[in-house]
This record gives structure tokens, sequence and C-alpha cells, in this order.
């Protein structure tokens, strides 16, 4: 009987690894200029011979290769990164109400942007100012937390403090500068994906690979870390050095991903949890699940918002309207109890 | 659509010599307006101009912080503002203190910093009225005249309004009678942003040209911005792209050089082409004389031929003399923005 | 495994624990027991290097188990907490993998032969049927076996039990000494247990220590020690011992 039912589990998670994949193909068809599935067939082939597809305008390989190709790698990458970063968070905090964001990252990218555009102005590009200070906001927290950083409220609680102090030197920048420099910034923060070039690209993508791959690895310690830092510490567990080496992981890919597209919410919250609800809390199958679901799900919100309308609608704000009502119905439906 | 709203907003008022009145300002809001107005807090940098425009600058106690800060003609326009105190900041928070203190009897604001108006009012009892052309003429023209009748120079709101009328008529006189199709298609990307454009600019119209975004959004009160994808600029494929070049050059996010580089838009017909220029644009709304200036340049940019003899160097310092009554000042804006076309003869 | 503890002292901001010349042999259960405050999961915390412990305090066959490292630590002395928080409700099978943790690097997944460990465990403790069920789906008296199959996977020979049976039923109380007998005597552990109840401790331990505020006040063979006046000098009570069939019963 059990036998059934894992059966039954393998193959739902068999399809949500394979999901990404199919996704993947259906988004590079989706936008406002539309392309019918067969003229993307052609200029994919376009692309690798030109010669032989004359007739294919040279705006679907633009589209394609320029506009959606990056964006929806992007998407990829970003819902992996959040949802895993998520997830491993919650593990080591104990707490499933924990979020990719707790450690002051969102502030720290959305002030160092800020910074950038106001001091450095177009010349530089702030999502380096983002990274830089969403990491250093995080090295704050464990600085302050000091010794006491495998307590889970003590980082907790001096993630809120940083949070707010970042925030407020964001509003000190805000202040002095002119509105049409920051109308750049408020976009981003808000999140979006319509930044994505293959120059952020380039320099996001293998940060967000690397710090994934490295939590793919620990993701059966995970389970380890997800007990008491006592019983952890019994268990032969260096406690405080792989604390820091997720907590840098997780960073690495957020604060990648968070310089890119700005803040997107909930993703990384609700998703390791749908993984858990359906499949059981062993990190062995959440993080890689994890992965592959918010990928889909980020591709899914990006081709609706390209798809329904020719605006630029902020995905953060659709992950929120989106992600909570589907949560809480699932939280109802769900027999299983996961906390 | 835009004019007829525009319109009726401010065909509303009722005009009684030594009474007061009643305007419905962008917001929707009823504004009850003393007859006469001695002391006017301008936070919307459009009636600031116009007010110097007008030659009421005695009347204006206290501006923004743009006008104050980032905008660069006008230091040149009016020298003497450096010294007005500024009330507001970038973060639409105002200096409530400051306001009591200057005693305004009327303040503008813009329509799209929603949360000023009423906070004014209510807590300081004040009338706010949020006035903004949208990027009408005749919203424009009918700030002039109101402007002009709250400080009694009407006579001079009225000389104004009647030569931008004239110089209007006197363009779309030139341009003549066009077919649809004789219209070049023109996308505008404003605001620092390749991707964000005005849904209703009318400089574009009445050069004799045709805003691909027109439409695309009913106006909401307060902004007219919207913000598209870069697919859809792809989709429109505009004859020309028009970038906001008000920015001082060594600010601008978004350059000329930039737009015909940038590599996705390499099918658009503007970038084959190479019709890619910088136009005036929103300068937080609009600056009288320089909109007529940059109708006049564009309808140059849309049918050159038709505007051949056109010195707009010097039709341009004319018109801001008869704004201004500062000569060269086109000249020195051409300068400051680096517009090498514009001074072009 | 012969644990020695040399000259064991840690500080609390309000207590401090003092522990000198206690030995602990394998195959031989040892009960520590006082009153509330005594220091009795604080020392066991520290033997366990679950609070941190100065070198030269304790010894596991002659080495120092302040300079070893956590993993090799982890091979030798395991600790058992009380109880377990259930935040995140694994399966039971999973949950007794844990205790293969100082077996796989940080970096691995556990193989198949901790997956067997982890079975064996599992079905000494007797719940080998309970293996896909998940925590909290499990009796409290359920739970505390997992947690002992887990220090089983482990695979340590010292084990560390803090108040294992507190909160027991009498039954399954007794059935959960039987076992702790049981690995000492099959497994040859050396074991450490906390308890409460002064009649469970000296029926089934073969050596006690009686700690009280900080400090050991005696210890020794529970047969021998376990008198009135030892028990009336550590709880500040009167208390008498009857022997009745072989076995001590406490009057209070």
């Amino acid at each position: 009987m059990s036998g059934q039912k894992n059966s039954k589990a393998r193959g739902l998670a068999i399809f949500f690894l394979i999901l990404p994949l199919l996704l993947f193909l259906v988004s590079l068809s989706i936008g406002s200029y539309g392309i019918s599935p067969r003229g993307l067939f052609k200029a994919v082939l376009s692309v690798v011979s030109p010669a032989s597809y004359p007739d294919v305008p040279a705006a679907y390989r633009d589209i394609l290769l320029r506009i959606r190709l990056p964006r929806v790698l992007l998407a990829m990458a970003v819902g992996a990164a959040l949802s895993v970063s998520g997830a491993s968070l919650q593990a080591l905090f104990k707490n499933p109400l924990v979020n990719e964001y707790i450690l002051g990252i969102s502030s720290g990218a959305a002030f160092g942007g800020a910074l950038s555009l106001v001091f450095l102005g177009r010349a530089f590009p702030p999502q380096v100012g983002g990274f830089v200070f969403a990491v250093a906001a995080v090295g704050a927290v464990l600085l302050i937390s000091g010794k006491a950083e495998s307590h889970f409220i003590s980082l907790l609680l001096t993630g809120i403090i940083v949070t707010a102090f970042f925030s407020a030197l964001l509003s000190l920048v805000e202040f002095f500068a002119s509105p049409y420099v920051l109308q750049a910034l408020f976009f981003w923060l808000m999140g979006s994906l319509s930044l994505a070039s293959w120059k952020d690209l380039y320099i996001s993508l293998p940060l967000i690979a690397v710090g994934l791959v490295i939590l793919y690895l620990l993701r059966w310690r995970l389970n380890v870390l997800s007990m008491s830092d006592e019983e952890a510490r019994s268990l032969g567990v260096n406690v405080r050095r792989e604390k820091i080496i997720v907590i840098a992981a997780t960073t690495l890919i957020t604060a990648a991903a968070t310089a890119i597209v700005g803040i997107i919410g909930w993703v990384g919250f609700i998703v390791p949890h749908l993984v858990r609800m359906m499949f059981g809390a062993d990190n062995r199958r959440v993080v890689p699940i994890s992965a592959a679901m918010g990928a889909s799900i980020m591709m899914i919100a990006d081709d609706i918002i390209r798809g329904v309308s020719s605006f630029e609608i902020p995905i953060g704000i659709f992950t929120s309207l989106v992600g909570i009502p589907i949560f809480l119905v699932l939280l109802k439906k769900t027999r299983k109890v996961w906390l | 659509m835009i004019i007829t709203l525009s319109a009726l907003i401010l065909s509303a008022a009722v005009i009684f010599p030594g009474q007061g009145q009643n305007i419905k300002d962008n917001l929707g809001r009823s504004v009850a307006v003393p007859p006469r107005v001695e002391r006017i807090l301008s936070l919307q940098p459009e009636i600031t101009r116009i007010l110097v425009a007008l030659g009421a600058t005695d009347r204006l106690i206290g501006v923004d912080y743009f006008i104050g800060r980032d905008d660069h003609l006008f230091k040149i326009l009016f020298p003497g503002g450096k010294r007005l105190p500024v009330v507001s900041m970038p973060d639409e928070s105002i200096n409530k203190e400051l306001i009591v203190r200057l005693d305004p009897d009327i303040i503008f604001a813009s329509p799209t910093e929603l949360q000023v108006p009423d906070s004014i009012q209510r807590s300081l009892g004040i009338p706010v009225a949020a006035l903004a052309s949208m990027g009408s003429f005749e919203g424009l023209l009918q700030e002039i005249e109101l402007v002009g009748i709250l400080t009694g120079f009407e006579e001079r709101a009225r000389d104004l309004g009647r030569y931008f009328r004239e110089k209007i008529r006197s363009i779309t006189e030139s341009i003549g009678p066009l077919a649809i199709e004789d219209r070049p298609r023109a996308y505008l990307a404003f605001w620092s942003s390749l991707v964000r454009t005005p849904v209703f600019y009318e400089p574009v119209q009445a050069a004799g040209g045709r805003n691909v975004a027109d439409g695309l959004l009913p106006p909401r009160l307060g902004t007219i911005g919207a913000v598209i994808t870069v697919e859809q600029v792809i989709k429109w494929d505009p004859d020309i792209i028009l970038v906001q070049g008000s920015f001082l050059p060594r600010e601008r996010q978004v350059t000329v050089e930039g737009v015909l580089g940038d590599n996705r838009l390499g099918s658009v017909k503007a970038i084959r082409q190479r019709r890619v220029h910088y136009t005036l644009g929103f300068w937080y709304w609009w600056e009288p004389a320089g909109v007529l200036v940059e109708t006049l340049f564009l309808a140059r940019l849309f049918h050159p031929e038709r505007f051949e003899r056109l010195d707009l160097e010097k039709e341009g310092n004319a018109i801001y003399e008869m704004f201004y009554k500062k000569p060269e000042v086109f000249s020195k804006l051409g300068r400051l923005l680096d517009f090498h076309e514009w001074t072009e003869k | 495994m012969r644990v020695k503890v040399g000259n064991l002292a840690f500080a609390y901001p309000e207590f401090s624990l003092r522990v000198e010349g206690l030995a602990f042999e394998s195959s031989k259960i040892t009960a520590i027991v006082g009153p509330n405050g005594a220091g009795k999961t604080t020392f066991l915390k520290c033997i366990g290097s679950v609070l941190p412990i100065p070198k030269g305090s304790v010894f596991v066959d002659g080495r120092d188990l302040a300079a070893l490292k956590s993993r090799e630590r982890a091979r030798l002395i395991c600790y058992v907490p009380q109880e377990h928080d259930t935040t995140f409700n694994y399966a039971v099978s999973d949950f007794v993998l844990m205790g293969r943790a100082a077996y796989v690097s940080p970096f691995s997944l556990p193989s198949r032969e901790d997956a067997g460990s982890a079975a064996e465990a599992l079905d000494f403790v007797g719940l080998a049927q309970y293996a896909d069920r998940a925590i909290s789906e499990l009796s409290s008296g359920e739970r505390r076996l997992v947690l002992i199959a887990r220090a089983l996977a482990q695979q340590s020979d010292i084990l560390l039990m803090d108040e294992p049976t507190t909160f027991l039923d009498p039954k399954h109380e007794t059935e959960l000494f039987q076992l702790i007998r049981k690995l000492a005597v099959e497994k040859m552990k050396t074991i450490l247990v906390t308890l409460h109840s002064l009649e469970m401790a000296v029926q089934y331990s073969d050596q006690m220590v009686f700690m009280k505020r900080g400090e050991v006040v005696a210890h020794g063979k529970s047969a021998e020690i376990f008198e009135d006046s030892l028990l009336e000098q550590v709880y500040d009570m009167k208390m008498k011992v009857i022997d009745w069939e072989g076995r001590k019963i406490v009057l209070r």
C-alpha cells in the first residue's frame, strides 16, 4: 500500500521536475509581438542556418533571442533561486514562516541600487550596487549577532533591525535625489523581469547556478540543520560553519536575483510550503522540487503578464496577488499536517 | 477626448468679478478659490512657469523642490527664483510649518502627487488646486487663462493665449491637410526609460504625426504615462522614435545613441532609417514656450519639405522672448541640452 | 568505552557545575539523579559536548573529547534530548536517518549502508512498521523510541539520555528501561541516564551519581549507596528505603 503511495509521489515529483522544460518552450512563444509556433520554430532554425530561411523576419530573431530567451531564462533562474533560498532558510531557522529576504537582502539591495543611481549615474549599472549592499546587509546581520548567530531569534531580530536601517538610508537617498533618476529604481523595486538582457544574465546566471549547486548538494544536510542546534551538534555537525555556508549560498543567489529583478515576494515563501505539503519535509525532495516549481511558477506568472497585455505589470505585484489566495486554498485542502 | 475633458473641467468655473469661484481640478476636486490671489504657493512647475510668463512673479511666494533644484531653464528664465523658499521634497513630503508661515491664498499642486492636495487642504485649510496640462494644448491654455484671472493679469494671459493658438494654427496650415498614412508614426520614450510612453502628447499630433501609443490607456486622472514592453515597441514598428531630451546630457539614462545601438530593436523602421531624435518632452509637465518650439521642431522633423525655410533657432528665440521677455533663451537652452539639430539652421 | 571525567566546570550566569573524578564503563548504565536544578541536564550536555567544554575535562578511552572534531566526537558520544520539537514533520525513517550525519560528509547523501543502519536501529526499538509514518502521528512514547533509534543509528558507544522516561505511563516507562538495559547488555553501550524516578534508577542502573547544586554528592554502585541518609541529604526531605522481594522502594 505504501508502495502505491510512493510511486504516485514519485510520478508527481517527476512531473514537476520536467514541467520547467515544457514551460520553457511554451513561454518562448508568448509575447505582444504575436509569433505563431511555426514561425517560432522557423526562427530557431534560421538562427542555426540563416541561409536556409531567408524569409524569416529579422524581428522574429531579435525578439526570440534578445527579448524572450533571456527573459524566460531569467524567470527560471530567479524562480528557482528564490524558492530554494526560501526552503533552505526555512530549514535553517526551523521556522516555516521565514522568507528569503529576512536577513536584510531586499532593503540592502534597494539602498545599494539607489546609491549607485544617484552617485554613479548612468555609467554604472545599479545592479552591482544592489548586489554589493545586499551582501553587506547579510554580513552586517552576521557580524552584529556575532557569537549568538546560531540562535535563530537573534538572527531574525538582527535581520529586522538591519532591514529597517537600510530602509531608512534608502529614504535618505530618495530625499536628496532627483525624481527622474529614481524613477528607474522604483520600477525595479516593484519586481520586474523586464530588465532582462544578456549582459545582466552573463553575471547573475553563473552566480545563481553556483549557489543552487551548493544548496542542492547540501539538501540532506538541511534536514539535520533543521533540528535544534543542540541536536545538530550532538549528531556531529559543525553547526556554526555549516550555517554560514547555507546563509552564504542563499545570500548569493537571492542577492544576484534581486539585483536584476528587484523584489519579488511570496514565491520563496510559498513554493517550499507547497512542496512540503505534497512531498513531505525531507529536503532531499524539497530542494530540487522547489527549484523546479519556483521556475515553473515564475514562468507562468511572466507568461500571463506578457500574454495578456502590452503593459509591463510588475511581477512582484502579481505573485503577491495570486500567490496568497492559492496558498490559502491549498492550506485548506491539504489533510496532511506538515507543521 | 482629453481636450473635451479639460475644457469641461475648467468651463465649470463661473466667474463673478469680486467674488470667489469654484474650479474643478484634474483630480476631480472642487476647489473654492478667492477672487484675487496675492500670495501663490506653486508646487506645480508648469504653473510656476506660467506665472513667470505672465509677469506675476511678485505673487509667487514659494516653489517646489523640482523647479528650485532640477530645472536648469528656470534659472535662466527667472534668476530671482533661487531666493524663493522651497516647500516640498522629492518624496512628496511638504514642510507644513513653512507653508503656514508663508500664508498663501492658494496652492497649486501636480495631480501626480495624489497625497499632497488633500493632505494640505485638510490640515491647513488652504485651497489646493491640482492642475496639469496632461499633454493637451487646451489644458495648458486653460491654465494660463485661469492663472491670469486669479492674478489680475488677464490681458497678458489673453495675449499669450492668442499668440499660442496663432502659432499652432500657422504650423497646422503650413502642413496642410494630411491623410492618415502621411502622418509619420512616432514612439515617445519618455521619463528615463525606453518603455515608458505618454498615451497623449498633442505636439506630435499638431506637428502632423501620430503617437503610436494613442488610445492605449484611457488616461487616468493625474497621469498619462504607460509602461509597455519592448516587444510592443517592435510590434508598433514606429517610423520615428523620440527620446526625452530635457535631461542634461550627463544625466540622460536613455540616449539616441543607446537606442540606435539597442540590438533588440534592429528590425524597427526608425532604427533602420536612423530616425531617432531628442525632443523636449515633459520636464515635470510643460513649459509653454518650449512646447511651441517643440511643435515647430517636430513639424519640421515630420514634414521637412514644408519647413525648408524655417530658421528654428531664430523662431525659438522669438517665442521665448514673447513669453519671458528675455533674448536668446532658446539658444542657451540648445547649448545646455546639447541640441545640435535644434539650432541647425 | 571508558568515559572519564577529569575536572569538569561549566558556568551559566546563575549556576555553576563542577564535577571531578567520575568514570563510566561500557555495558553499564549510570543513573544521574538529584533535585531540580541540580545540574543533571547540564552535566549530560557537557559530556555530550552540546555545551562547550574546555580541554582536559572529559576523556573517552584516553582521548580528550574537547580536542576532537564534531564528527569524531559524534561517533563516540550521542546526547539524546528528552523531547524533540517537531517544526517539520519528517517521516520516521528520514528522522532516524539523520543519526548518520557523522558518517556522511556535508555535501553528500546517505548511502544505502546508512539507510540500512537506520532501518536496523528502528527495528531494534520495535518500530519498523512505522518507518513511513510522519513523526507527528506517533504517541509521545513512540517518539521517545524514535529518538533512541536515531541515537542507535549514530552507532556511538556512549549514550547520554536526558530524562527519557519522564511523562511516560508506567508500562511504557518499564518497556523503555528494558530497552535501555538491552542496549547496555547486547550492544555494550556506555549509558548515562538522568532520572527523577529513584526506584527505577536503583532498579535498572549499575551505578548512580547523586547531584545537588551543581556538585556530585555521592557516586557508586547503585545497590550499595542507595540508603536513607544519602537521600535525605540530597533531597532535603525525610525518606525511607524499604527492601521488598529484592527491590528497593522509597517511602516519603
